[in-house]
C-alpha cells in the first residue's frame, strides 16, 4: 500500500554570515513513519530542523506540508501547520505540573471569571496524554518528580496537542537527539511510545548520534554530510558500516592539510595526564603529549573531550588524577596559572571566549603576553605596536590598521588575531579547541599551515578538530572518547592514517 | 553618489558611539549659556572659583569609579566610604594634634588613616565581587548601609576642626586665579589614572575584563586581581574625596558623602563610560564631572530647591544611560 506524503523539503540551503551550513538538502516524510536523520556534528541536521520548525528561515529551497506550500515564520506557524518539535535540551519547567507545562502559554483558553480553571485544564491534559497513549502519566504531578523518559513523553504530548489543536489529523514531530538524556530502559520506553504514535498515523523525524538506535526505531534513514545529502535508504537495507561510510564520505586531499609537513614528534614528554577525571564528566584519562606533537582528541558532543581541555588549561580543577607539565606536578586554579607554565587554550566559542570585540587588534593580540611588554612600570607602546604590525603581516590579517576593533573583522581574521595572541604568548603547549570553527575554506588552510609551523618550532598541540577528517589528518596521534572514557588511541603517521570509519565506530 | 557618501558620513558622526563624545561638550556649553542667561552672577569670579573648588572632590571620586564601571561593576558604597573617611579625618586630626603637638604630622597621619580605611573598604567589595562572585551592586548596597552607620557611630553630629589645626588644611584654599589647588590635584590624579588605564598591565586588564571577562580569563589574565585592585583604587579615591570635603567644610559631617554616589555615577556615565563595561576613558570623566558640577552649581545660583535638585540628577543619570546603553546586548547585567 502506497503511503501518503506528509512533509517534503527540497533543496534547502542556509547561509550563515558567508558560510554555507546547508548546501541543498532534501527530506521526505510519509504518514506513519519514523525517519532517522544522521550526520556528523555540523552536517546540518539541527539547522534543517530549526528551519522546519520556523526558528530561522531558509536561504533557499521549498517545503510542503500536506502537499501544500509551507513557509513558517515562527514556531507557532509551524504548530498550526501540524509540525512540532522536541528540543535537545528539555524545555519543560520542572517546578510546574504536567498540565501546566502542556498548556504553558495557553492558560487563557481555560479562563473563567479572570482566573484559570485548573480542573478544566487538567481534564484537557489527561485527554492530551491519552491521545499519545500516555494516560498513565498523572497530570497534576510536578515535572520534577518524573524521570527523563516520562518528561520526554510529556514534551511529546505537549507538542502533539499543540499541533492537533491546529485541526490536522496527522502531525509531524521532530525529535532532536531525544535519547541523549535517557538511560537504556528509558530509551526502550520512549521507542514503545513512538511506535504507538506512528500507529495512529503521526510521523516522526528522529535525530540521533547513536546509529544502533536509528537502526532499531526508524523506517527510513537520511544521511547528511557537510550540509549535503549523502543518501537515504529504507532501514532494512542499512547497516552500521554502510551508514558510517556515508557519514564520513571520502577523505580530502593531502595538500589541504599540508600532510607533507607533518613531522615526527620528539621523544621528550611535555605534558603527562595520569588517570585524570572530572566528576560526572570523564574519568581515567591518561596520555602523554610529546614535544612537537599534534595530539587529536575526537568524540561526539558530550564525550568529555572539551572538558579535558578545560582541565588542562586551568579553567576547571580536575576531581581525580594528576597532571604533570614539563615534569612538574601541577594543579591549576586559573588559566593565568597555566599560562605561566606555557599552557594556553584557544577556546571554541570565539565571540564569547576568544576575543574582546570592543577592543582593538592591538589590545587583543597583547592579552596573553601583556606582562612581557612592560618596560619599567609602564607598557612599551612601541613594542606593542610593533608586535601587532608584525603579526598582521605574518598572518595576513585583513584590516585597516592596528586600531580596528575586533567586532568589525571577519570570523577568519578574528581567529587569526586569536592565533597571533596565542603565538606571541610564548606558550609551548597549545590547546586548540575547534580552531577552524566558523572560518571559511581559505582561512582554514592558512590555519592548518600555521599549526604545522607551530609544531615545527617545537611547540606541542592538543587539537579538537571541527571535523573528524581535519582531526585525523592534522594529528600525529588520535585519542577517541565516548561517554567520558577513552575508547581508543590511533597512531596517525602520514603514510598510515586511520580510516574515519574505524575511528567513528569507537565514538558512538 | 556624492550625496550618499555625505549622508553616510553624517550618519556615522551622529551614530550612538560618537554621540557621547560630544554630548558632554555640548551640554557644558549649553548649560553655561542657560545659567548665565538666567542669572548673570553665574559667571562672576567668586562663583567660578566656588564652582571649580566644588568640582575637586567629585572629580577625585569619579576617577576611581571610572575603573569600577569600566569593569562593568558599580560601587554604591562610594558615598558612604567618603563619609566615614571624612569623620575619621576630623576626629583623628584633633586627637593626633593633641598627642603630637604638630598639626602637619597629625594631618598626614589622619589623612593616611582615612586612605587606608578607603583601601580596606574597597578591598572588601573587591573580594565579595571577585572571589564570592556577588553582583557588586548588591554587595556595595549592603556595605553602603554598614558604612553609613559606622560614620554616624564615629561622630553622630558634625564637629568642626579646631582653629589651631586649620594650618594643616589651608592647602585647600590656595588659588591660582579662579583655579584652586584641589582642582589641580584632582586633574593631576586623573592624568595619572589616564596613564594607568592606557599604559599599564592593570589598565589593559580592566578594559579586557570589562569588555569580555570570559575571554580575558581564557587568555590568561588575572581577572580577580584586576577587579580587587580597581575596587581598592575606588575606595582610596572615595576616601580622598572625604578628606577634600573635610578640608573644604573645616568640619566633619557623617552624611556628607551620601549625595555623592549618584553624582559620581552620573559624572562617569555622562563622561561616556559604558555601564556594560570595557568602553570609555578617564578624559571623558573630566567632562562628565564638569557637566554635573555646572548643573549643581547653576541650580543653586538660580535658586532651585534642594529636593528638586535630586530629582534633576536622577533624571540626568537616567537620560545619560538611556542614550549610552547598548541595547543589542543580550543581557543587562552589572557584575
Amino acid at each position: 500500500m502506497e503511503k501518503k506524503l506528509l512533509f517534503k523539503a527540497s533543496n534547502i540551503t542556509k547561509v550563515f554570515a558567508g558560510t554555507r551550513a546547508l548546501k541543498g538538502v532534501d527530506l521526505e516524510v510519509y504518514e506513519g513513519e519514523v525517519v532517522g536523520l544522521i550526520g556528523e556534528n555540523g552536517a546540518g541536521k539541527s539547522t534543517l530542523l530549526k528551519i522546519i520548525i520556523g526558528v530561522q528561515p531558509q536561504s533557499g529551497g521549498e517545503m510542503t506540508m500536506f502537499e501544500k506550500p509551507y513557509e513558517p515564520r515562527t514556531p507557532r506557524d509551524a504548530n498550526s501547520a501540524g509540525i512540532g518539535m522536541v528540543f535537545q535540551e528539555q524545555s519543560l519547567i520542572v517546578n510546574l505540573t504536567v498540565g501546566q507545562n502542556v498548556f504553558f502559554g495557553h492558560e487563557k483558553d481555560f479562563r473563567q471569571f479572570g482566573f484559570v480553571n485548573w480542573g478544566k485544564m487538567y481534564k484537557a491534559t489527561e485527554a492530551a496524554l491519552a491521545n499519545v497513549s500516555c494516560s498513565h502519566i498523572p497530570a497534576r504531578k510536578k515535572v520534577l518528580d518524573l524521570n527523563f523518559a516520562t518528561r520526554q513523553m510529556v514534551e511529546i504530548a505537549k507538542v502533539v496537542n499543540l499541533t492537533r489543536s491546529s485541526g490536522h489529523e496527522h502531525c509531524l514531530i521532530l525529535l532532536d537527539e531525544p535519547t541523549s538524556v535517557l538511560n537504556e530502559t528509558e530509551v526502550q520506553q520512549l521507542f514503545v511510545e513512538i511506535r504507538k504514535l506512528t500507529a495512529q498515523g503521526h510521523s516522526i523525524v528522529f535525530v540521533s548520534h547513536r546509529l544502533d538506535e536509528i537502526l532499531s526505531i526508524s523506517d527510513r534513514v537520511y544521511v547528511y554530510k557537510d550540509g549535503e545529502n549523502a543518501g537515504n535508504m529504507p532501514t532494512t537495507e542499512a547497516t552500521e558500516e554502510r551508514l558510517y561510510e556515508m557519514m564520513v564520505g571520502h577523505s580530502t586531499t593531502t595538500e589541504y592539510y599540508k600532510l607533507d609537513q607533518q613531522r615526527k614528534p620528539e621523544p621528550d614528554v611535555v605534558l603527562d595526564a595520569r588517570e585524570l577525571g572530572l566528576k560526572g564528566v570523564f574519568k581515567n584519562v591518561s596520555f602523554e603529549l610529546h614535544k612537537g606533537e599534534i595530539l587529536g582528541i575526537v568524540g561526539v558532543v558530550g564525550s568529555g573531550k572539551e572538558d579535558i581541555c578545560s582541565v588542562i588549561c586551568g579553567d576547571e580543577h580536575p576531581s581525580f588524577g594528576e597532571l604533570y607539565v614539563k615534569g612538574e606536578k601541577r594543579r591549576y586554579f586559573s588559566p593565568a596559572q597555566a599560562l605561566r607554565d606555557g599552557v594556553l587554550m584557544i577556546p571554541k566559542e570565539r565571540m564569547e571566549e576568544g576575543i574582546i570585540s570592543g577592543l582593538s587588534i592591538n589590545d587583543n593580540i597583547a592579552l596573553s603576553n601583556i606582562r612581557l611588554l612592560r618596560s619599567g612600570p609602564f607598557l612599551s607602546t612601541k613594542r606593542m605596536v610593533k608586535q601587532t604590525q608584525d603579526w598582521i603581516k605574518r598572518l595576513r590579517i585583513k584590516t585597516i590598521g592596528k586600531d580596528e576593533l575586533l567586532a568589525s573583522l571577519s570570523g577568519g581574521n578574528q581567529q587569526k588575531v586569536v592565533f597571533a595572541r596565542a603565538l606571541c604568548s610564548q606558550s609551548d603547549i597549545l590547546i586548540l579547541n575547534h580552531p577552524t570553527r566558523g572560518v571559511d575554506v581559505g582561512a582554514k588552510e592558512e590555519i592548518y599551515g600555521l599549526i604545522r609551523e607551530m609544531v615545527k618550532q617545537g611547540k606541542s598541540v592538543i587539537l579538537l578538530g571541527d571535523t573528524l577528517d581535519e582531526c585525523i589528518s592534522m594529528s600525529n596521534r588520535v585519542i577517541v572518547m565516548c561517554d567520558g572514557l577513552v575508547t581508543g588511541v590511533f597512531d596517525a603517521p602520514v603514510e598510515n592514517k586511520p580510516s574515519q570509519v574505524s575511528v567513528v565506530s569507537l565514538m558512538m | 553618489m556624492l550625496n550618499t557618501f555625505n549622508s553616510s558620513i553624517v550618519k556615522k558622526a551622529v551614530s550612538k558611539k560618537n554621540v557621547m563624545n560630544y554630548i558632554s561638550f555640548m551640554a557644558i556649553f549649553i548649560l553655561v549659556l542657560v545659567f548665565t542667561a538666567m542669572d548673570s552672577s553665574f559667571v562672576n569670579k567668586a562663583n567660578l572659583k566656588n564652582l571649580l573648588s566644588d568640582t575637586a572632590p567629585l572629580m577625585i571620586m569619579a576617577a576611581g569609579m571610572t575603573f569600577v564601571i569600566l569593569l562593568a561593576s558599580i560601587d554604591l558604597s562610594t558615598g558612604a566610604i567618603c563619609s566615614v573617611a571624612n569623620v575619621l579625618v576630623v576626629k583623628f586630626l584633633s586627637i593626633f594634634s593633641e598627642k603630637f603637638g604638630n598639626i602637619y604630622l597629625a594631618a598626614l597621619l589622619s589623612f593616611a588613616l582615612a586612605l587606608v580605611f578607603g583601601a580596606f573598604a574597597g578591598l572588601i567589595i573587591g573580594l565579595l565581587s571577585a572571589k564570592l562572585k556577588m553582583p557588586s551592586f548588591i554587595a556595595s548596597l549592603g556595605l553602603m548601609s554598614v558604612w553609613k552607620s559606622v560614620a554616624l557611630l564615629i561622630t553622630a553630629a558634625p564637629i568642626s576642626i579646631p582653629k589651631k589645626s586649620w594650618g594643616a588644611i589651608s592647602w585647600f584654599n590656595i588659588n591660582f586665579g579662579v583655579i584652586g589647588f584641589p582642582l589641580i590635584l584632582a586633574v593631576l590624579l586623573i592624568g595619572f589614572f589616564f596613564i594607568l588605564q592606557s599604559r599599564t598591565v592593570f589598565g589593559k586588564s580592566v578594559m579586557a575584563v570589562g569588555g569580555n571577562e570570559r575571554a580575558a580569563r581564557m587568555a590568561g589574565m588575572n581577572v580577580n586581581m584586576t577587579k580587587i585592585l580597581a575596587f581598592v583604587l575606588n575606595g582610596v579615591c572615595a576616601a580622598a574625596g572625604g578628606i577634600f570635603l573635610a578640608a573644604k567644610l573645616k568640619s566633619s559631617a557623617p552624611t556628607v558623602g551620601d549625595s555623592f554616589t549618584l553624582l559620581v555615577v552620573a559624572a562617569v556615565v555622562l563622561g561616556g563610560t559604558a555601564l556594560s563595561g570595557g568602553k570609555g576613558n578617564l578624559l571623558g570623566t573630566i567632562l562628565g564631572v564638569f557637566t554635573v558640577s555646572i548643573i549643581r552649581n547653576g541650580m543653586n545660583i538660580v535658586g532651585v530647591d534642594v529636593f528638586w535638585q535630586n530629582i534633576v540628577f536622577g533624571l540626568v543619570i537616567l537620560g545619560a544611560i538611556a542614550i549610552t546603553t547598548d541595547r543589542s546586548a543580550r543581557s543587562l547585567v552589572i557584575k
